[in-house]
C-alpha cells in the first residue's frame, strides 16, 4: 500500500543508467515512488561500460540480484584488474589490481619496505610479484577472495566484465518485475512550470503527456532535461583529457579468457580489450585533434585478435561534467551528467554513485536545497578525484613518439594532481582520502607502473634489519605462488559457476 | 655516496606532557635520532592541564610501548567512557556522549533514523539509553571492549582521566628510559640563519646553545620558536566564544565515576571529573560576558586565558608546532591533547628529510588543518545547538557557523543525515549523540527506513534497550574492575 506522499518519478532514457536507476528506486523505495521510464527503441544505447569496478557487487547485492544468474545472463567474466600496455613507454606492461601489495594493513605501507630495498640496491622481487591480485590475473585463474583478513587470499577483489547491451535488459527485467512501468516512444516536448522552471511533464510523439514530480535524466550525452532544457553549463575538461571519440568493434575471442581488461596505449589514444564469455569487446578511444576517424577505425581493425563480429561503430563525447548534476527537479545520472573516458572502468561506477546518492538523498515533493547541495557535493567529489587519476595515466609517461603523447606529457595538470605526484616522487606517499573510489594501492600501482619512482622512502621502513625485510619479500612471493597453484582456471570457473545459456553460444 | 639527508638531530622545546611525549615518541620511532628536550613546561597550555582525555591516548600508549597497567596502577589514572552534558538545552534532560555505537542497524537504515521516526510519533526513550557505553558510564561501570563483534560490549572505545602530575612523571621516566636527553634549562633566544630564516639554534638561559635539524615547538600558546618565523593565526573566537578557564584540583576517589560532566552556566560551562589520584573541576567562560572576579567567586582556582584558533601553518621551515603552540581550542569534548597526539603521529608518519620539501610540509599542514577544523566544528556544534536565554547563549546561537558546520547542521536538521569530511576525530555515532542529545530533531527520516515497518523497529529497539539495561547491574564498578585487574596481573 502506498501513502499519499508517493512521488511520480519519470526516468528519461532506458540504457544502463536508466534501468539501473529504475531497478534501484522500485526495489529500495517501494512505498515512496511510482517509477515510469520512457525510452525509444529508435535511439541506441551507448553501452561502452562493459568493464566495471568491485563496487557494483554491493549494488547488485542490495537489489537482491544473484551473482551467477546475473553473470550468465550478461555473458560476464570476472575482472581482477586492468592491464596497461605501452603507457609509461612502449614495451611497458603493468596491472592495476583490485587489491593490495603484500598483505596490506600495516602501520607502514608495504611498498615503503620495497622502496627501501630497491634504493639500497638489494635484489628484490618486482612489486607485482608481491600482489596476489596481479598474479591471479596474470595466470588467468579465479577463486572467490577469502574473508580471513590475515590470509593472502583476502588481498584481492573482483568486478565483472559483461555485455552492456545485455545488462540494461537484465536490469529492466528486475525493475519491471518490481513495478517500474516502461513507455515506448520519443520525447518531443519538455514542459516546464512557468514560474519555478521545474519540469512538469513530457510530451511524447504519440501525443501522450507524462507528468511527474521528479525527473531523472538518463538520456545519455544528449542530456535532454539537464543540459538541453535547463541549460546547465558543461565544464569542459578536454584540455586535460583530449580524447573525444571511440570506435568500438567486437570480435571472436582468439586467445585466453583473461580475468582482466587490457588497455593498450595507441599513437593517439588507447585501445581496450574486454573478454566476455561469448566474444571480446574492442575499441579505440582517440582524439580527433591527432587522428582522423577513418585512420582510428583502420588501426582498430588491424589490431584486434580474432574474427570481427560487427563493423566498427563510432561514439562521440567530450570529457567533463555538468556544473551541477541535480538542478530543480531534474537529477541526471550517467552520461547525462558527465563523461570520463572508461580507461579505469568508471562509467558504471559513476552511474552507481549517482543512483546511490539519489536514494540516500531522496527528496520530498518540495525539494529541499540541502538535498541538491549534498548530492552535487558527493558527485563532484567523485568526478574530481577520478579526473585526476585519469590524467595521471597520460601525464606520467616517457612516450614522445607522437604529437599526441607529446601533448599529454607536457600539458599543464590540475594543481591537486601536481601536489599528489610531487608527494609520491619525494617519498612514495599517497594523499589519503576517506572518500573517492581509488584507494592507495591503485595510485601506487599506476605511479610505479608508469615510471614515477620515489626518491626516498618512509623512514620507519628502516627499522627492521635489511636482510629480514628482503627475506620476507621472497617468502611472500613464494606464498603467493603456492596460494595460486590451488586455484581453478578462470574459464573453468565460469563454466562451472555461471555458464551462458546454450543458445547464446 | 650521497650525503645523508636524514633528520637525526631533533630538539624538542617545552618539557610539559606534550614535549615529553613528543620527545619519547620521536626517539622511539626515528631510527638513529638524538632527541634533546629543553625549556620549561608551559603553564598556560590547555592540552597539558586537562585531566580528561579521548580514546586516542590508549593507542598512543600502545604505540609507545607503555603498558596500560603501568598507567592505571602507577599514576592512579581512571577509565572514562564519556561526558554527561547538562543544562545545554533548558528544556531537555542531560545526555551522555560516549565513544561508540548507539543502537544497531535495523534493516538498511541507520539506527538513529529509527529513533527519529519513533520520536516523530511520540516520546522516545533517551537516545543514549541505546548506547551500552553511555549506560555503563551512567551506572559508573567499566569493562574493556570485548573482542567478539557480536557482543553488545564490543563497539566502543574509552579514554582516561589522568592525573597530570603523575602522568608527566611517568612520561618523563619513560622518555629518559628510551634515551631522550633532557636539559632542564629555559630558552633565552632563538637564532635563525640569516640567509634562509631556518632555525639554527636555541640560546639557553645558562648561556649555552643547542643546534639541531628539526625543532619541535611544544611551548604552548607562546610558541617560543615557531612564532619567530611567522605569526599567522586563524581566530575561531566567533564560533568558540569562551576565552578563560579556571582550574581547581580536588581529591581522588577509590571508585571514581566513568563519566565526567560538562554543565552549561550563564556564560560558558563547567566540568568535573575524577581519577583515583586526583579530582578536577573547571570553569570555562567568556570574559565579555562574565568578569574574572565573578568567575573566581564561582570557582576559586588557577585562571588561564586562551584564544581558540589555529596557527595557519603549524610546520614551517624546520620548525613544527605541536599542542597549544599549533592549535588552541575550547576544552569542551577534550580534543586538546588528542590533537597534539594526532599531530605527533602525523609528524612521525610524514617525516621528511633535510630538503624540507614544501610538498611534504604542505601535506602535514593540510591534514592538521582539516583535523583541527573538524574538531572545532564538533565543539562549536554544542554552542550553535544550545538553547538557553542568557546573553552569552543568545550571542552564541546567533553566530553564523563555519560553512562546514553549517552544511552539517542543515543536512541533519532536514533529514538526519551526516556528511563525513576528511580527518574527522569523532564518528557519526558521536555526531548523532550530540545533535540528538542537544535536541536537534531532523524534520524527516531516511526514506530507506520504509522497508522496516515501525512496529518491527519498535520491537527491535525495545529489545536493545532492555538488553543493555539488564546487563549494566552485572558489570563491575570502576573500583571493582581495577581490583580485578590488579589481582589478575599479580
Amino acid at each position: 500500500m502506498k501513502a499519499g506522499s508517493v512521488q511520480r518519478v519519470v526516468i528519461v532514457g532506458g540504457g544502463t543508467a536508466g534501468w539501473m536507476t529504475a531497478a534501484a528506486l522500485v526495489k529500495l523505495l517501494p512505498h515512496r515512488v511510482d517509477v515510469r521510464l520512457v525510452e525509444s527503441e529508435a535511439i541506441g544505447i551507448v553501452g561502452v561500460g562493459e568493464a566495471t569496478l568491485p563496487h557494483i557487487r554491493a549494488f547488485n547485492e542490495r537489489l537482491g540480484i544473484r551473482e551467477a544468474e546475473f553473470m550468465a545472463a550478461t555473458r560476464a567474466t570476472f575482472k581482477l584488474g586492468i592491464e596497461f600496455n605501452d603507457w609509461g613507454a612502449i614495451g611497458d606492461s603493468y596491472i592495476h589490481p583490485f587489491g593490495t601489495f603484500g598483505l596490506g594493513g600495516g602501520a607502514v605501507d608495504f611498498h615503503q619496505y620495497w622502496l627501501r630495498l630497491k634504493q639500497a640496491g638489494v635484489p628484490v622481487p618486482e612489486l607485482d610479484e608481491l600482489s596476489m591480485g596481479v598474479q591471479v590475473a596474470r595466470q588467468a585463474r579465479f577463486a572467490l577472495p577469502s574473508t580471513d583478513p590475515t590470509s593472502l587470499a583476502s588481498t584481492f577483489g573482483y568486478a565483472y566484465q559483461f555485455d552492456a547491451t545485455l545488462y540494461a535488459p537484465f536490469m529492466r527485467k528486475v525493475a519491471e518485475e518490481a513495478g517500474a512501468v516502461r513507455t515506448e516512444g520519443r520525447v518531443v516536448g519538455v514542459n516546464q512550470h512557468p514560474e519555478s522552471g521545474d519540469i512538469v511533464s513530457l510530451t511524447m510523439e504519440s501525443g501522450e503527456v507524462i507528468e511527474g514530480d521528479l525527473f531523472v535524466d538518463c538520456s545519455g550525452f544528449v542530456s535532454l532535461l539537464l543540459g538541453k532544457t535547463l541549460g546547465e553549463p558543461f565544464e569542459d575538461w578536454s584540455h586535460w583529457l583530449p580524447n573525444d571519440r571511440a570506435v568500438a568493434m567486437p570480435c571472436k575471442t582468439a586467445t585466453a579468457l583473461t580475468p582482466l581488461t587490457t588497455v593498450t596505449a595507441m599513437p593517439a589514444g588507447w585501445r581496450w580489450r574486454i573478454p566476455l564469455q561469448h566474444r571480446t569487446g574492442n575499441g579505440y578511444v582517440f582524439s580527433t585533434r591527432f587522428i582522423s576517424e577513418d585512420e582510428a577505425a583502420a588501426a582498430l581493425v588491424a589490431a584486434v585478435e580474432g574474427e570481427k563480429m560487427a563493423d566498427p561503430r563510432l561514439l562521440k563525447f567530450i570529457a567533463g561534467r555538468r556544473r551541477r548534476s541535480w538542478v530543480k527537479n531534474v537529477v541526471s545520472v550517467g552520461l547525462a551528467s558527465g563523461f570520463l573516458e572508461p580507461l579505469e572502468s568508471t562509467s558504471i561506477y559513476l552511474t552507481q554513485i549517482g543512483i546511490t546518492a539519489l536514494i540516500e538523498l531522496f527528496p520530498e515533493k518540495a525539494i529541499a536545497d540541502i538535498d541538491r547541495d549534498e548530492f552535487n557535493r558527493l558527485v563532484d567529489l567523485e568526478y574530481d578525484r577520478i579526473r585526476d587519476f585519469l590524467i595521471l595515466h597520460y601525464h606520467a609517461t616517457r612516450r614522445n613518439d607522437t604529437p599526441y603523447w607529446d601533448y599529454v606529457r607536457t600539458m599543464s595538470i590540475p594543481e591537486s594532481l601536481a601536489d599528489k605526484l610531487e608527494l609520491f616522487r619525494k617519498r612514495g606517499r599517497v594523499v589519503k582520502y576517506r572518500e573517492g573510489v581509488f584507494l592507495d594501492a591503485s595510485w601506487i600501482a599506476v605511479y610505479l607502473g608508469q615510471g614515477v619512482i620515489p626518491e626516498g622512502h618512509d623512514l620507519r621502513a628502516d627499522a627492521p634489519p635489511l636482510d629480514q625485510v628482503a627475506k620476507g619479500m621472497e617468502q611472500m612471493k613464494a606464498q603467493i605462488r603456492t596460494e595460486i597453484a590451488g586455484m581453478q582456471g578462470h574459464r573453468d570457473y565460469l563454466e562451472r559457476y555461471c555458464p551462458m545459456p546454450a543458445e547464446a553460444m | 655516496m650521497t650525503e645523508d639527508r636524514r633528520i637525526s638531530r631533533i630538539v624538542v622545546a617545552g618539557s610539559g606532557l606534550v614535549g615529553l611525549t613528543a620527545a619519547a615518541m620521536l626517539k622511539r620511532k626515528i631510527p638513529g635520532a638524538t632527541v634533546t628536550l629543553v625549556g620549561a613546561a608551559p603553564a598556560d597550555a590547555l592540552s597539558e592541564r586537562l585531566h580528561a582525555t579521548l580514546p586516542s591516548i590508549v593507542g598512543l600508549h600502545v604505540d609507545l610501548g607503555i603498558e596500560e597497567a603501568q598507567v592505571m596502577m602507577g599514576t592512579g589514572a581512571a577509565f572514562r567512557l564519556g561526558t554527561l552534558f547538562e543544562g545545554w538545552n533548558g528544556k531537555r534532560p542531560g545526555y551522555v556522549h560516549a565513544y561508540g555505537e548507539v543502537g544497531r542497524t535495523i534493516g538498511i537504515a541507520q539506527f538513529h533514523q529509527h529513533w527519529v521516526r519513533q520520536a516523530q510519533k511520540g516520546k522516545p526513550a533517551p537516545y543514549d539509553s541505546y548506547s551500552p557505553a553511555a549506560m555503563m558510564a551512567r551506572g559508573s561501570r567499566f569493562v574493556h571492549p570485548q573482542d567478539d563483534p557480536n557482543s553488545p560490549l564490543s563497539g566502543f572505545e574509552y579514554g582516561l582521566i589522568v592525573d597530570p602530575r603523575g602522568h608527566v612523571a611517568m612520561m618523563r621516566a619513560f622518555a629518559q628510559h628510551v634515551g631522550v636527553v633532557e636539559r632542564p634549562v629555559g630558552i633565552a633566544d632563538v637564532r635563525l640563519a640569516a640567509d634562509t630564516g631556518y632555525v639554527e639554534s636555541l640560546l639557553l638561559d645558562d648561556g649555552s646553545s643547542i643546534g639541531g635539524h628539526l625543532f619541535v615547538d611544544c611551548t604552548g600558546p607562546a610558541a617560543t620558536i615557531r612564532s619567530k618565523l611567522d605569526d599567522r593565526f586563524e581566530d575561531w573566537s566567533a564560533w568558540l566564544p569562551c576565552d578563560r578557564a579556571i582550574f581547581a584540583e580536588g581529591p581522588g576517589a577509590a571508585d571514581p565515576p566513568t563519566l565526567d560532566t560538562a554543565t552549561a552556566h550563564a556564560a560558558g560551562w563547567a566540568w568535573q571529573c575524577q581519577s583515583r589520584a586526583s579530582g578536577s573541576r573547571g570553569l570555562v567562560y567568556s570574559s565579555a560576558h562574565l568578569s574574572d572576579a565573578e568567575a573566581g567567586a564561582m570557582l576559586p582556582g588557577t585562571s588561564v586565558a586562551f584564544r581558540s584558533g589555529r596557527r595557519s601553518q603549524p610546520w614551517f621551515r624546520n620548525c613544527v608546532a605541536i599542542g597549544d603552540a599549533a592549535v588552541t581550542i575550547d576544552p569542551l569534548e577534550w580534543t586538546n591533547l588528542h590533537l597534539a597526539h594526532s599531530a605527533l603521529d602525523r609528524l612521525i608518519t610524514k617525516m621528511p628529510d633535510r630538503d624540507w620539501s614544501p610538498v611534504e610540509l604542505w601535506d602535514f599542514n593540510r591534514e592538521c588543518a582539516a583535523e583541527a577544523e573538524r574538531a572545532r566544528d564538533f565543539v562549536a556544534l554544542h554552542y550553535a545547538a544550545a538553547e538557553r536565554n542568557e546573553p552569552f547563549w543568545r550571542d552564541a546561537a546567533a553566530a553564523t557557523p563555519p560553512d562546514s558546520l553549517a552544511h552539517t547542521l542543515r543536512l541533519f536538521r532536514e533529514r538526519g543525515r551526516l556528511p563525513l569530511y576528511e580527518e574527522e576525530t569523532f564518528t557519526r555515532h558521536s555526531w548523532a549523540a550530540v545533535l540528538l542529545g542537544q535536541g536537534v530533531m531532523p524534520r524527516r527520516v531516511d526514506p530507506l527506513i520504509d522497508l522496516t515497518p515501525p512496529d518491527q523497529s519498535d520491537r527491535a529497539m525495545a529489545q536493545m534497550r532492555e538488553g543493555i539495561a539488564a546487563m549494566i547491574p552485572n558489570l563491575p564498578t570502576q573500583g571493582a574492575y581495577m581490583r580485578q585487574l590488579s589481582g589478575a596481573s599479580r
